[in-house]
């Protein structure tokens, strides 16, 4: 059997900054990724945070992966501006919270993790293959077994093997934690639910829309009646030329009331304030009635084609350096390929009856588990020689508008890679010498404070914010609130009552309709504007949304529902993103080859990821 | 240290798009599109897995014209081989099955210095009008073992031999896989259902390691190249190009159109009500009706 020092389960950002990490450290580590390429499988909204923290050490992006980060990574754009916008029909009613977005932050980017964790990948497996290691893609890790002192790795494609220690980042449906039994499956009550679309927009739009300068961008959260009254909101990110736009909602929120996830995305969609971020000029056929059914058909193919080089050519002229037009010959400056776009415009237009119509353009819909860590953090996130990190430990925070997993994923890895590579350097893997050393390195991490405890500094910030808008207008019971807490003793008070009794007591509070529903509704009514939109958004409906998805199918099911009657299993009739769930008389069958591995009904069932290079395979993330 | 040859061939592209027709239905060479040929690929992962699992050195030889290199380029990205050889001579032009095999045997033997090679492959067969008999005919000139449509083996380092298992037709009746042991060296043909089995941690570092050195090796592949005319070869005029073929193409029919009495009808399936005829039509068919 062939032997290894160590394994990383997982080629998400955590797992792959371990590589890295580990590899920089002159140790050998080999990393098993069960999607066939890396970042087919994960997904975020995202920003991507380097922060720092007076209180402690953090360790960033680009100090595992080089200073030069900035200027070497794919990212989208650098998010300068942060906004919350309450909403409540076409009134909305919008916050500046830039000063939240920079509290203790180096910077944030806008990633997709489809473009951003192949990147890290090629850094980290470039430092592993100089000592041994590397990375292997579709294979998917099965089973873990300690047999007289040996640690054997388990998979569906390979050999078995044996390895030393193991960095599990297998993501928040972690089959390791399962396996080892090292925590139970995260309930709906640790969790956040998560459902995004990311649309198409040229370059040069985003910025004039979004008032942004070359490479920068900004977030948008959105609270009030979006929500269809759960716990949570929507967000939209700019990209280079694309939005990110999604919502996250509290999954206890969603037992409750449930409600389709891509219904969730589609209220956004309809907000005035959404539909006009996100409006394009699409081209729509027309109809040729006059002519035979086959003649038709031949229309529509020329037309098809011509639309895409119409789109194909738009594009590139909307963004920097004209997409490289010029550069490569094929125009000699911008007014002809201008010219060349409106002489295609007005083809369709006059010979093919196309209209130009606004719209916008869907490229990728998906979903996903979220863990809040303040709520499912693991007390101790090891086993044995198994090091649990990014959330596959339930590590993640998650506070009001605050969604931040990819940071301190990256942060968790750096330290399982110090205590493994120490354990390396003594031999000793007890988990006593491994485990105790990296539970207390966790302990030392900010962001392990921050899971644990209210950041005063940043409910500060956040009260400061919002002190001169006048409540009494919106909400006497919040007014009164308020007025306490902009009393700076009484607020100190305050937040250490609250910190004694702890996020669990206080929870229930700060998480509430309330906070999420009403009160942004009220703001809105009170003191919003009224937006209005210049046309009706297309949505595409769950069955388009899902063809445009690429899967690679296993004939066999990776999910196996424990209870067909269960009340639970029902409701994922409703709340399983892609509808894979369906009553058979009494029974709810299983039809898994739509399932995007959210995870969402894993609770109820037997729930693995898909064999190796099996399943989605998202092309954004 | 095992010696690997490979022989492959630069072939039109037959995907969509890439192929052009003269307007008598045969192909118009000069606008197709040239890739490295899909059976030649197929030989390629054959010694790439050599490569990986035993730690085989490779050479790839190709007979062609000049911008057969890209072929040879094509097959050092999936190979990573440490030699490219071109044999390209006017002389070749016109040759048949039985004249390339002569090129070949020659360019095989001259292989790393004229070092003794281990296992030569080539593919099952090429895509533009070859009929199979290279391989086996290179094979028998060099004298080497020949083993046709091999699917799986795996080799014995130490007692240089190799195990193969092989597809078999049994005069069309059956297909039966055969597994032979024999000494190398041997002559291989690589059946097109083929694929390396990479079932190792060890195997899959290797072969990410080799693929991207092969990668890298290939943006400079001109210095792994070694171009062969017919006299740096040994050739003898008499056995190469036209006057080394026996094969007379006599005539060369087209293919006729079957007659059929089928009907088509398009169907829009914008509408799904368009559908409901289509399946009562397939259900009907399915009862026999
Ligand atoms: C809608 C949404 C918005 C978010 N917004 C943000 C944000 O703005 N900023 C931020 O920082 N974070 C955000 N997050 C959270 C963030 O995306 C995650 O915390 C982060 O991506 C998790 O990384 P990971 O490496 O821990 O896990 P994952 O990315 O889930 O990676 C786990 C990997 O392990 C592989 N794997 C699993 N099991 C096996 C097995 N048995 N064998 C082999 N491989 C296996 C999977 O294929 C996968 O690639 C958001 C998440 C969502 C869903
Ligand atoms: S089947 Fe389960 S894991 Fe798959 S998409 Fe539906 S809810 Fe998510």
């Amino acid at each position: 059997m062939e032997q290894f020092d160590v394994a990383i389960v997982g080629g998400g950002s955590a797992g792959l900054s371990a590589l890295k990490k580990l590899s920089d450290l002159n140790k050998s580590a080999i990393l098993i990724e069960a999607g066939d390429k890396i970042g087919t499988k994960n997904v975020s909204g995202g920003i991507l945070y380097s922060k720092n923290d007076p209180t402690g050490r953090i360790f960033n992006v680009e100090d595992v992966f080089g200073e030069d980060f900035e200027s070497s990574a794919p990212i989208e754009r650098l998010i300068k501006k942060y906004y919350l916008h309450a909403t409540s029909g076409n009134k909305i009613f919008t916050m500046d919270l830039t000063p939240l977005h920079e509290y203790k932050t180096n910077f944030g980017f806008s990633v997709l993790l489809n473009r951003l964790n192949p990147w890290f990948a090629e850094r980290a497996s470039e430092s592993a293959e100089k000592q041994g290691g590397g990375i292997i893609t579709g294979v998917h890790v099965s089973d873990i077994q300690w047999i007289e002192n040996k640690t054997i790795v388990r998979t569906n494609e390979l050999e078995d093997f044996q390895v030393k220690s193991i960095i599990a980042a297998d993501g928040i449906n972690s089959e390791v934690a399962e396996i080892t039994s090292a925590r139970s499956k995260f309930n709906p009550e640790e969790v956040y639910f998560g459902v995004k679309v990311i649309i198409k927009l040229p370059e040069k739009i985003i910025e004039e829309r979004f008032h942004l300068d070359s490479s920068e961008g900004s977030a948008h959260l959105l609270a009030g009646d979006i929500t269809l009254n759960h716990v949570g909101g929507g967000f939209l990110y700019t990209n280079r030329e694309t939005l990110s736009l999604g919502a996250v909602y509290h999954y206890n929120s969603l037992l409750s009331n449930p409600v389709a996830p891509a219904q969730l995305v589609d209220e956004l969609i309809k907000n005035p304030l959404v539909s006009e971020y996100i409006k394009d000029e699409v081209p729509t056929r027309g109809e040729n009635d006059d002519l035979s059914k086959e003649d038709q058909l031949k229309v529509q193919l020329s037309v098809s084609k011509l639309i895409k080089t119409y789109n194909d050519l738009r594009y590139k002229y909307f963004s920097k350096n004209n997409g490289g037009l010029i550069e490569s010959g094929r125009f000699n400056n911008t007014e002809e390929i201008k010219s060349r776009i409106d002489s295609i415009k007005q083809d369709l237009t006059e010979k093919y009856g196309t209209k130009f119509v606004n719209n916008y353009v869907e490229l990728e819909y998906s979903a996903k588990l979220i863990p809040d860590g303040k709520r499912c953090v693991m007390k101790r996130p090891y086993y044995n020689n198994v090091l649990f990190i990014g959330d596959a430990a339930g590590r993640g925070i998650f506070i009001g508008p605050k969604i931040e997993g990819i940071n301190v994923g990256i942060d968790d890895a750096v330290r399982a890679s110090i205590a493994v590579s120490r354990s390396i350097e003594k031999n000793n893997f007890d988990s006593d010498y491994l485990g105790n050393y990296f539970q207390s390195m966790i302990n030392e991490s900010p962001y392990t404070r921050q899971m644990i405890k209210i950041d005063e500094g940043y409910l500060s910030l956040f009260l400061d914010l919002v002190k001169d808008i006048s409540f009494s207008s919106a909400n006497p019971g919040f007014e009164f609130g308020l007025r306490m807490m902009k009393n700076k003793r009484f607020r100190e008070t305050a937040l250490r009552l609250a910190n004694i009794l702890g996020y669990k007591r206080i929870l229930p509070i700060i998480e509430s309709e309330r906070a999420y529903v009403k009160v942004p509704m009220q703001l809105a009514d009170k003191l919003g504007k009224v937006v209005t939109s210049s046309y009706t958004p297309e949505i595409p409906a769950l069955s388009e949304r899902i063809a445009k998805l690429q899967y690679n199918d296993d004939t066999e099911p990776h999910i196996t529902v424990n209870d067909k009657r269960s009340e639970f299993m029902k409701k994922l009739i409703l709340l399983c993103p892609t509808k894979c769930y369906s009553l058979e008389g009494k029974d709810v069958m299983l039809q898994h080859e739509g399932c995007v591995e959210c995870g969402t009904c894993s609770i109820g069932t037997r729930w693995r990821h898909p064999k190796g290079e099996k399943g989605i395979r998202y092309r954004y993330g | 240290m095992l010696n690997v040859g490979v022989i492959i061939k630069l072939e039109p592209d037959f995907s969509e798009g890439n192929v052009s027709y003269n307007s008598d239905g045969t192909l118009n060479r000069a606008e197709t599109k040239n890739i490295l040929g899909p059976h030649s690929a197929i030989a390629c992962n054959a010694a790439f897995y050599c490569k990986v699992k035993y730690g085989a050195r490779i050479s790839i030889g190709t007979m062609g014209p000049p911008i057969a290199e890209s072929a040879l380029k094509q097959a050092q990205v999936l190979t990573d081989a440490e030699e490219l050889n071109l044999y390209s001579d006017r002389l070749f032009a016109g040759a048949d099955t039985l004249a390339t095999a002569e090129v070949l045997k020659n360019g095989v033997e001259k292989m790393f210095g004229a070092d003794k090679m281990d296992i030569v492959f080539s593919g099952h067969r090429a895509s533009d009008g070859e009929t199979g008999q290279t391989g086996p005919q290179t094979a028998w000139k060099l004298g080497y073992t020949f083993l046709g449509n091999v699917m799986d083996f795996d080799i014995d380092l130490d007692r240089k031999v190799i195990v193969a298992k092989r597809l078999i037709s049994l005069q069309g009746m059956d297909t039966i896989i055969e597994e032979i042991e024999c000494p190398l060296p041997v002559f291989i043909t690589i059946d097109p259902s083929y694929k390396s089995a990479f079932s190792t941690v060890s195997q899959r570092l290797g072969a990410n390691k080799y693929s991207k050195q092969g990668r890298k090796k290939s943006e400079n592949y001109a210095q792994f190249l070694k171009t062969y005319d017919s006299q740096k070869l040994d050739l003898d005029p008499k056995l190469v190009g036209l006057p080394g073929s026996p094969t007379i193409v006599y005539r060369v029919e087209r293919i006729p159109r079957a007659k059929t009495n089928r009907k088509t009808a398009i169907i829009d399936p914008s509408n799904p009500d368009n559908l409901t005829p289509v399946v009562t039509k397939i259900i009907e068919i399915a009862r026999g009706k």
